[in-house]
């Protein structure tokens, strides 16, 4: 049966059950259980991460790699055990983009990416350098290279 | 706050299953070691508290700033 919530940003939203995403542990510092993922618009590389469990919370989300084409994952063993990550597991990932006014100003936590693998998702400290929690999204994109559509770390 | 000295090689249990244990003390520097249940990420607080704001700014600037259609400028 489809879920119905009253998102602030969207009015009523019905959502399927396939498209819950869980997060055993929340967002970091954020909390909540339930999530899930709508688009922004027909041509845009963001989507939106809407509480399921507070209609007023949404965070815009990107694909980190259509933006930055050396961006990579990395996590200390515990998070990789705790997650049941292996080299063989493929898994969806994003990260939080922080709006502003003007484009240049736009960033994109590279610090804390989501992780997302059959309807289950974690936010992770990535340990990979250079990762950090404001990352201009659009100053430099033209150097990093043509944008991929995919979305697996 | 609850306030408890401990000497190296001494431990704390939060709990049954989380125990943190104090490695060594040299200066001002305590190294400790921690074994929490697999189900409980351990941070440092300060990369907590960074990752935590940034949480909170993403959704307070998305309630207010539009996100452009910049699809087609991205692409090349």
């Amino acid at each position: 049966m489809a879920l119905t919530i009253e998102s602030s940003r969207f009015g009523r939203v019905e959502i399927e059950p396939t498209a819950v995403i869980e997060f055993p542990e929340g967002l970091i510092g954020l909390g909540g259980s339930r999530y899930t993922l709508l688009a922004s618009g027909p041509d845009t590389p963001f989507l939106w991460l809407q509480s399921l469990d507070d209609p007023a919370l949404a965070l815009p989300v990107t694909n980190p790699h259509r933006f930055f084409a050396d961006f990579a994952v990395e996590v200390v063993d515990e998070d990789a055990e705790r997650l049941g990550l292996d080299a063989a597991s493929a898994m969806d990932v994003y990260v939080t983009v922080t709006a502003a006014p003007v484009l240049e100003d736009f960033t994109a936590n590279l610090k804390a990416p989501i992780l997302v693998r059959a309807g289950q998702a974690w936010q992770v400290i990535n340990q990979s350098p250079g990762s950090e929690v404001r990352v201009p999204l659009f100053a430099g994109s033209e150097t990093n290279g043509a944008p991929s559509d995919g979305g697996e770390c | 706050m609850l306030r408890i000295s401990r000497r190296a090689g001494e431990r704390i249990m939060l709990g049954d299953e989380t125990v943190i244990e104090v490695l060594e003390v040299r200066g001002q520097t305590v190294r400790l070691g921690i074994d929490a249940p697999r189900a409980v990420p351990v941070y440092r607080e300060e990369i907590w508290l960074e990752v935590k704001r940034e949480n909170q700014a993403a959704a307070e600037a998305a309630a207010t700033a539009e996100l452009p259609n910049v699809g087609g400028r991205l692409g090349s």
